[in-house]
């Protein structure tokens, strides 16, 4: 992998925003991005396929009398196809309709720093040592146990590096890298097929564990097996964190959204200040946090991004912003300005939404249920009422609690309830935190949940 | 292009490849976000890029470039046979395809209006239609977001068994998004418009009438009851027959699923569902939203019979999986554009029509429900599936009763199938995006169906 230029984006950049200003743009702002990604895909039990793919682009948004208009292009090679690109901003921009709202591009501020979000040695991985690697994940999964088959899964190291200018004088360059291992496996012995468990390591610097990822992938697998019906019952369940991220992208995390509260599409409008979930949540937008999947110095328009409190000890404290939906409310951005780099223009998202981690070990919330389950993945949560946080979910892989003890795979279980109303029914956190896309959390326990058996 | 194609395959056979092919792409997107009566942005992209698989040693190779020139594209070639080769290394079942007919061919589109002919102010007006249509419709609908794409360019495909393929793309698509609310009630409703006809497609789908739709289900659904959870008989309207066709059994019949595990790995000839079930995925429907003419394997698209008679008849392959059955390819490899591999996706999913009308269907049911549209759906390859419902009525004694809100349907596939007693005889496809690490275009549908029994779940 050859590491990205940062005079070469820079210039892009600058260069976008003279042009479209010179051509009658009010405001200008150009985002300027390569990324190169790197994998070994392994599929049904065999490392198959490598790949390596290189994006490079430029996307610009002018402003003209408050309409805004944008263009990306990655045919950067001819100066004319940049130039076209940043016409078709311009004309759409006129074509547009003006936006009242619109107050202006974002002002120049000072970022913070931040901490591991580059690794060199990552860069310098070949597809060799990614093939290393893999091997190391499915050699561990088949010698754990062979009725567990690997059905799928990868290595993927990439790099990226991003500049974001705009004619207010904001100019912001970030390298950054992540690599990840996982694998997917399904429990087969005899006919009984087990849902699709999942495990996976994601971080900025070189420090996977591969090994770890392919046992814990294998072990689950295995433990699915000879899963059983649970009877109907409101009980103590534990959410690990890839259920909680599905449970909580569509809902939780988007009732945060000030674009979500603006246009009434949050029930948590209006209530800052308001006790809205148990004593045990504490929850940090956390922009800067050390080592994050989605920590930068500056978000997706050049904003800093910061550490936002959002729920202290269950009292609502804040909402996460974007520079429009700031500038609406007369407020600051809160460096919450997401985008599909150079191909979108942005909107409002969590960075590292980081539920903050309790006291108790794994084992000792287990230990806390008496008659309950503990659920890996949710089926359909992505069709729950995002609104008003009503969900009706499969729960599957799950596994039953007794006396402190997890005895059996649980089968054809639904839970239906309400994630607003869930938040105040956490009794505990784990001292477990992870780190998954945008969510940051641990274990966690609730009570009375309604568990729909067979 | 074919002379700068025709050089990157040499290249890769040079070195020691056993497959080659080389996807160069050009591409010109519209898009817009409406929000209320504001146009966020309108927005322009304009892309050129070369996507490259090689086979080596029975591994698969994969580059993305994007706007190559034939000095990178070469080089790009050769790094991929490279990777391929380390990633050999450890192969125990090397990767064979099936051997392809050579093709040449050039598809043109001729749509009556291609979107680049259309003004960007005429695209704003449409879609502000749409968003004025539900904001007016009821002062309970808070917020309308309507998302506006419209896709066309040229796919230029190459392969080392002579096939070469200039074909156009072109895709108008549009969803509207409408949330309304009342006393802490708050309700949720979409629509969905995509063609692979043209921007006439806006003189069939009335925009006013769009918004309108989804606004009136929106507020309609503010004064619906959480239905009662338990096992019911119901109907299924055509949507919501179409999600579950397409998440809760399509995807299982995607062969490369189906190699890993999924619960159709033994079922091929055999009888999974009631006699009433045949079920196709077809991508040659004129103007529908998933189809095509060649797929990014340079396979024709086809009309494949996946359940006859309630009988699994065949799967959904590319050229790896149709190797391993000993069958030919369907034409389902699809690759979103040069930044990803094809991967076997569904086109146009659909259940065949038979014989019931609506008043049949209902007739005979005490209690139950009716199910009309659908929030989203999702399936696991253990044959498990959920399916989340927008619209839905009580039936009591053969009739139409109250309207419900945040009702979803769950349970097993296959037993699913084999509870459909009776299906009805019209027919409607809806278009839809379909999430697979990366988006495909397509359609779904079907008939009115009655399920003898289904787990119905609703609100705590």
């Amino acid at each position: 992998m050859v590491a990205p230029s940062r005079e070469e984006l820079l210039d892009l950049s600058e260069n976008a925003i003279s042009f479209a200003l010179k051509k009658g743009a009010d405001e200008a702002e150009a985002i300027a991005y390569r990324g190169s990604t790197t994998s070994i895909g392994i599929e049904r039990g065999q490392i198959a396929k490598t790949s390596r793919t290189v994006d490079l682009g430029l996307g610009i948004r002018t402003i003209i009398g408050k309409a805004v208009g944008f263009a990306y292009t990655n045919i950067l090679g001819s100066r004319t196809a940049i130039e076209d690109a940043i016409l078709k901003s311009l004309s759409s921009a006129r074509a547009s309709k003006p936006d009242k709202e619109w107050q202006g591009l974002p002002a120049k501020r000072s970022f913070a720093s931040v901490e591991n979000v580059y690794d060199k040695r990552i860069v310098e991985l070949e597809s060799e040592d990614l093939v290393k690697i893999a091997s190391v994940m499915l050699d561990a999964a088949i010698a754990t146990d062979s009725r567990a088959n690997p059905v799928e899964g990868g290595v993927n190291a990439s790099c990226s590096s991003v500049a974001v200018a705009n004619s207010n004088g904001v100019v912001g360059f970030e390298l950054g890298t992540i690599v990840e291992c996982g694998l997917v496996t399904v429990g087969n012995d005899a006919g009984d097929v087990t849902p699709v468990c999942f495990e996976f390591n994601s971080e900025r610097s070189f420090d996977i564990d591969p090994e770890w990822v392919g046992k814990e992938a294998a072990r689950l697998a295995v433990s699915a097996l000879k899963a059983k019906n649970v009877e109907t019952k409101t009980c103590k369940v534990i959410f690990t964190q890839t259920a909680l991220q599905e449970l909580l992208y569509f809902t939780l995390i988007n009732a945060v959204r000030a674009d979500f509260v603006q246009r009434d599409q949050s029930v948590f409008k209006g209530k800052i200040g308001e006790k809205l979930a148990s004593e045990t949540i504490t929850i940090n937008d956390d922009g800067l946090l050390d080592g994050g999947l989605r920590t930068s110095r500056f978000d997706a328009e050049g904003v800093p991004q910061q550490r936002t409190p959002i729920m202290e000890k269950g009292i609502l404290r804040g909402f996460i912003y974007d520079n429009y939906t700031a500038k609406k409310e007369g407020k600051e951005s809160t460096g919450n300005a997401a985008r599909m780099w150079y191909l979108s223009t942005p909107t409002v998202e969590a960075t590292n939404f980081h539920i903050l981690g309790g006291n108790r070990s794994p084992e000792k919330l287990v230990d806390e249920v008496d008659d309950g389950l503990i659920v890996y993945l949710l089926q359909g949560a992505h069709s729950s009422n995002p609104a008003s946080g009503d969900f009706s979910v499969v729960a599957t892989p799950a596994w039953k609690i007794e006396k402190g003890e997890v005895v059996y795979a649980a089968k054809n279980v639904m839970l239906v309830g309400n994630v607003f109303q869930m938040l105040k029914n956490v009794m505990a956190l784990a001292n477990n935190e992870r780190k998954l896309s945008q969510l940051v959390a641990p274990w966690m326990l609730v009570e009375n949940v309604k568990v729909i058996g067979k | 292009m074919k002379g700068v194609l025709c050089k990157a395959i040499d290249a890769g056979v040079k070195s020691g490849a056993e497959y080659v092919e080389v996807r160069a792409q050009k591409l010109f997107t519209t898009m817009l976000t409406i929000k209320e009566d504001r146009v966020e942005a309108a927005k322009h992209g304009i892309e050129e890029g070369t996507a490259i698989r090689v086979l080596v040693k029975g591994s698969w190779g994969f580059a993305s470039i994007g706007a190559p020139n034939t000095e990178t594209l070469i080089e790009a070639v050769l790094d991929s046979c490279k990777m391929a080769k380390a990633a050999s290394s450890r192969l125990k079942d090397p990767i064979r395809l099936d051997e392809t007919k050579a093709v040449e061919d050039k598809v043109v589109l001729n749509p009556r209006k291609h979107p680049s002919e259309i003004s960007i102010e005429d695209k704003i007006r449409t879609t502000l239609d749409m968003s004025n249509a539900a904001m007016a419709y009821d002062g309970r609908v808070r917020n309308c977001t309507v998302d506006y794409l419209d896709l066309s360019g040229t796919n230029f495909f190459m392969n080392n068994a002579g096939t070469y393929i200039e074909q156009d793309k072109l895709y108008v698509w549009s969803r509207v998004a409408a949330t309304a609310s009342e006393a802490g009630v708050f309700t949720f409703s979409r629509e969905e418009i995509g063609s692979t006809a043209g921007y006439e497609v806006f003189d069939v789908e009335d925009p006013k009438k769009v918004g309108e739709t989804v606004a009136k289900r929106a507020v309609e659904q503010l004064s619906a009851k959480p239905p009662r959870g338990g096992v019911f008989p119901v109907i299924l309207g055509p949507r919501v027959v179409g999600t579950f066709a397409h998440e809760a059994f399509g995807h299982l019949a995607e062969a490369d699923l189906t190699l890993s595990g999924s619960v159709l790995v033994d079922k091929l000839g055999k009888k999974i569902a009631s006699d009433a079930v045949t079920l196709y995925d077809d991508g040659t429907i004129a103007d529908a939203f998933g189809s095509f003419k060649y797929d990014d394997e340079g396979i024709p698209a086809q009309k494949t019979q996946l359940i006859r008679d309630g009988v699994v008849v065949s799967l959904m392959h590319n050229l790896e999986t149709a190797h391993k059955f000993n069958v030919k390819p369907t034409g389902n490899a699809r690759a979103e554009d040069f930044r990803v591999e094809p991967i076997i996706r569904m086109r146009n999913t659909f259940l065949e029509p038979k014989d019931y009308c609506f008043e049949d269907l209902i007739e005979g049911i005490r209690f139950g429900y009716y199910l009309r549209s659908v929030r989203g759906g999702q399936a696991n390859v253990d044959g498990t599936f959920q399916v989340g419902i927008e619209e839905a009525y009580e039936i009591v004694d053969g009739e139409l009763g109250k309207s419900l809100r945040d009702v979803s349907i769950s349970g097993n596939t296959l037993d699913t199938l084999l509870k459909v007693d009776a299906v009805g005889k019209d027919l409607e496809l809806s278009p839809g995006r379909c999430g697979k690490g990366q988006t495909a275009f397509v359609c779904d549908g079907g008939p009115h169906i009655r399920v003898k029994e289904m787990l119905v779940g609703g609100s705590a």
